[in-house]
């Protein structure tokens, strides 16, 4: 997640600093609002984090000893750093996001490359092609995945025991990780690289051709050079996403006992006694590593880029591919395939299949077999049902009590000239370089000690998902703020409005698409939200994305499967809503698959 | 090293349908400058980019000295970088990641020069662009002005049999353009390259151009040196571009010659130069300069004088512009000099030459589609 922030800083227009400011009073009741937000940041972000900070640095059991003790010292970083099984997580993690940044740009890139700049056929097509991994849930991709790729049973090697081939897919180790990754993490570098490519002057590369360049010499010494930082840019984010996601890991890596950071960390709340301290060690080492990798995406993103040369008229140039046009075009086909439809049929045949074991294609095809079984024992648990509404109702609190933080936020960030403006900022953007999991556990710590407290109930979801989400909600809300033009507010104050009437007559109105998008988005994220739910939830208030997980981890792919199905269809009903109520709102639908 | 340019009957429709050039023929002479000038959207760039082979004409034909390098009812399609061409673009296109220097030898490696001859070439081409101090700089560090020097080094720098430049100064700013398009021509002059320039400019095109072609919607309607298009328009719209801006309507009465009768609307009875094809009785628009308009005469009695009355005057410090009800028109008549000499209201005599005075058939128009 780290990056959301990070994505809209390099994708949206950085036209920020061009607002002007609002008079704002500066007034005793000024001085109260912007206290009142800095109180709302420090009960939302700095406390967890300094509670996790001071956990790290303790070795306080909160559960046992209640915040009674604290003996400082940083035994916990110097253990966990000499300790060879967080070496093989970091390692791991490490192999596996950086093999799948470099897929995830092989693929990226190659899309962006034929979506702009070649003459191949449906190229509206592939453009949605290269983008739909996002709106996939990661753990709903690893867990068709594992059904179709797993050793044993897999769908996929049951086809090719059928043909005959010896060969078998295996998901559960290193390679079928990377895999995964790079395939659903492809569209963090397109994002990046076709608007860049699409943004370049395409004389620069004519100018190569005439000069007497090949294409494909143009291609090395002219176009990747001049979009190597939007490369570099989408490299990053991919890997910080990877590194911070749980549920590709948690199903994949498990079976074939790989651990990454995530999994390691949420390994060590589940030991009994649970090690919650040296959890919040590894967490302090993974939210410092992708601190250091937002920080320098950022710089990367903020450089002045060569990609936005002076030149008019641009003419989309098109390189002619002649017959590769349809091989490009079958490549699109392919990955189509391969991220979305294939993982689809997979659940659907799981989902309605009485028995997964498949002897052979005849029996795959044998309607007997098919059954609402597992649909029906899902929806006889009571804790599932129980967990779609804490779902809706988490959801439903985090898009309004965010929604309305991240307004008042973003309007006195952008709008007004108030105290402590510069500092709600910075704060506010701080959770983009906090993985959820990391979220997760600082809010266990800053809750679980405290008696009668939020633990337990939905709200400490709703609170971590609001301050994990903050960032984009902010960034999504200012730059809908920015479109107001400065005139309609100052003409509301010159025609005797105070502050809050012009918001109320003037500002609400106008920025209500964008606030409704940005409610629209946090109700998704929150949804499928995984990593930072994993510490907070209790029985009582369990919610969709766990116990997708413990079904997975008993062990039953059809109800696992059942309930992924119903994941997606109540996630797609929720996009094509927010698609309704956004009409033409591009920019928040890429937003909904950035949490990873 | 410079080869002649021929273009012949060459169309090009894009995917839209419309023909954005459409039947163009001419031919530039070995180490001539021909300029094509006209309004944005004539088709000027398709014509450049079809001769550098970026675009693929839908029909007619491209040669390059003896070759044939665009021929579609052929097949023939010699890609860009096989054209030995040079070509300047109007964003500049130097390449951001480089140095001045890497940008310049990029052409050389691209055909294998060896480093010694190659570092020659470069050090030449930017003494020619008079950037030889700042081969090392890299070029996001250039004025606008500078990077273009650099683009014209670089496309000159591998001696090319033709040099395409393409509105190559509309992006710098107006003191710039005046002195990079005199050392333009010096420096084109110089190499001896046959050069094909595209502008919207008029002043650019008469100082750096041997001939001059203008171009409206796809068509090339004239190919002439300044001075031939300046005084001999062959159409309305040619006339109206290069700044005939009075226009008188008429009709034909009679033809002697190259010259003719007009009658004005107003009944006064003109004398004027008929192009080709103007028969009597048919409609005309006369055009005239208004820097060809002379305000009063000389005593003697000379053809084409008429009372006019001055009915404003638009001072312009070393010009004034004067309105003059006639003829049926305003008709405006510019006199260089600080003083005006006839005050508003005043009538006077006003001498229009009759060889400045081109009739043309009064169908045609002045506007671009
Ligand atoms: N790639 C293209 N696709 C479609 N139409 C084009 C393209 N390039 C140019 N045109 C059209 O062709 C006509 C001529 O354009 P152009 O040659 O660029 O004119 P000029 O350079 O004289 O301004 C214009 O009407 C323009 O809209
Ligand atoms: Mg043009």
């Amino acid at each position: 997640m780290a990056a959301d922030a990070a994505v809209a800083s390099g994708v949206e227009s950085i036209a920020q600093q061009t607002a002007t400011k609002a008079p704002g009073s500066r007034g005793l009741l000024g001085w109260l609002w912007s206290a009142g937000l800095m109180l709302t940041l420090a009960f939302l972000v700095l406390y967890p984090v300094a509670m996790l900070l001071l956990g790290a640095l303790t070795n306080t059991n909160p559960v046992v000893d209640g915040f009674g003790v604290f003996d400082l010292s940083v035994q916990n970083f110097s253990e966990v750093l000499a300790n060879p099984n967080v070496h093989a997580a970091l390692i791991n993690s490490l192999v596996a996001c950086t093999g799948g940044t470099a897929l995830a740009v092989i693929i990226g890139l190659t899309f962006s490359w034929v979506v702009v700049r070649t003459d191949t056929p449906g190229k509206g097509f592939i453009a949605a092609a290269s983008m739909l991994p996002l709106f996939v849930p990661p753990l709903v991709a690893a867990v068709a995945w594992s059904i179709l790729a797993s050793p044993k049973t897999g769908l996929l090697n049951i086809l090719l025991n059928t043909v005959g081939i010896e060969w078998r897919f295996n998901a559960y180790t290193m390679t079928g990780l990377i895999v995964i990754f790079g395939i659903y993490y492809a569209p963090y570098v397109y994002m990046f690289t076709a608007s860049a490519l699409r943004n370049m002057d395409p004389s620069l590369e004519e100018a190569a051709e005439v000069s007497g360049a090949s294409a494909v010499r143009t291609m090395f010494t002219v176009t990747f050079p001049l979009i190597a930082p939007a490369i570099l840019s989408g490299m990053l984010l991919s890997f910080i996403v990877m590194l911070g996601i749980y549920g590709i890991p948690a199903v994949l890596g498990t079976p074939g006992d790989i651990a990454v950071l995530t999994t390691y960390i949420f390994k060590l709340t589940a030991w009994s006694p649970p090690l919650y301290n040296t959890a919040a060690a590894v967490a302090i080492i993974l939210m410092v590593v992708t601190g250091f990798l937002v920080w320098l995406q950022h710089k990367i993103t903020s450089r002045r880029s060569y990609t936005t040369v002076a030149g008019k008229a641009f003419r989309p140039a098109q390189l002619k591919l002649g017959p590769w046009r349809y091989v490009t075009l079958a490549l699109a086909i392919v990955y189509l395939l391969v991220v979305v439809v294939l993982p689809t049929l997979a659940l659907i045949v799981a989902a309605f299949r009485r028995f997964l074991f498949i002897r052979d294609l005849a029996s795959l095809f044998d309607m007997r077999q098919y059954g609402l079984l597992h649909f029906e024992r899902l929806f006889a648990n009571p804790l599932a049902l129980r967990s779609i509404w804490n779902t809706m109702e988490v959801g439903l609190i985090t898009a309004i009590v965010g929604g309305v933080v991240a307004f008042a936020i973003g309007y006195t960030i952008n709008r007004t000239t108030l105290p402590m403006r510069k500092s709600i900022d910075v704060i506010s953007t701080l959770p983009v370089a906090i993985p959820g999991l990391v979220i997760g556990v600082a809010y266990l710590w800053a809750w679980i000690g405290l008696p009668g407290g939020l633990y337990g109930t939905i709200w400490i979801l709703a609170l971590a998902f609001i301050a994990r989400f903050m960032p984009d909600t902010v960034k999504a809300l200012s730059t809908s703020l920015l479109q107001i033009h400065r005139e309609l507010e100052e003409a509301a104050w010159i025609c005797g409005k105070g502050l809050l009437g012009t918001i109320r007559s003037i500002v609400l109105p106008l920025a209500r698409p964008g606030v409704i998008a940005a409610m629209t988005l946090l109700f998704i994220l929150a949804i499928r939200e995984l990593g930072s739910s994993l510490f907070l939830y209790t029985s009582n208030s369990m919610v969709m994305a766990v116990l997708l997980l413990d079904y997975y981890e008993g062990g039953n792919l059809g109800i696992t499967a059942a309930f992924s199905i119903v994941q997606m269809i109540l996630l797609a009903v929720l996009i094509s809503v927010a698609n309704l109520l956004s009409r033409g709102g591009s920019g928040d639908s890429s937003g909904v698959g950035r949490a990873g | 090293m410079s080869a002649n340019l021929k273009v012949e009957r060459l169309r090009k429709v894009f995917s839209t349908g419309k023909a954005a050039i459409d039947d163009v023929s001419f031919s530039v002479p070995a180490g001539d400058i021909v300029v094509l000038l006209g309004p944005s959207g004539c088709g000027k760039t398709t014509t450049l980019r079809c001769v550098a082979g970026l675009e693929h004409p839908t029909s007619g034909e491209i040669s390059i000295g003896p070759d044939v390098v665009s021929a579609p009812e052929r097949g023939i399609l010699v890609p860009p970088r096989q054209r030995n061409l040079g070509m300047v673009f109007q964003s500049y296109a130097v390449w951001p990641h480089m140095t001045v220097h890497q940008n310049v030898a990029y052409p050389l490696k691209t055909r294998g020069t060896p480093r010694g001859e190659r570092n020659g070439k470069v050090a030449d081409a930017l003494e020619l662009v008079g950037l030889s101090d700042y081969a090392s700089r890299p070029v996001t560090q250039l004025s606008g002005g500078q990077m273009q020097r650099v683009a014209l080094a670089r496309s000159l720098v591998y001696q090319p049999q033709i040099l395409l430049l393409d509105e190559p100064l509309s992006n710098l700013d107006a003191k710039l353009r005046l002195r990079l398009r005199d050392d333009l021509r010096k420096i084109i002059k110089k190499t001896g390259v046959t050069a094909l320039y595209v502008t919207h400019d008029q002043a650019e095109a008469v100082v750096l151009g041997d001939r001059i072609g203008v171009m409206r919607d796809g068509k090339l309607l004239q190919m002439a040196p300044a001075d031939e298009l300046y005084n001999r328009p062959a159409d309305l719209f040619v006339a109206s571009f290069t700044g005939a801006s009075n226009l008188v309507e008429g009709r034909v009465m009679a033809r002697e010659g190259d010259f003719g009768q007009v009658d004005a609307k107003s009944g006064e009875k003109m004398s004027v130069w008929l192009p080709a094809g103007v028969q009597p009785g048919e409609a005309v628009k006369v055009a005239i300069r208004p820097e060809n308009v002379r305000l009063g005469t000389n005593g003697a009695a000379e053809p084409n004088t008429f009372r006019a009355r001055v009915s404003g005057t638009r001072y312009q410090g070393t010009q004034t512009v004067y309105e003059l009800a006639m003829l049926g028109a305003t008709i405006d008549a510019l006199e260089l000099g600080t003083r005006v000499r006839f005050p508003i209201g005043g009538e006077i005599d006003v001498v229009l030459p009759p060889v400045q005075c081109w009739a043309y058939p009064a169908q045609q128009t002045i506007e671009s589609e």
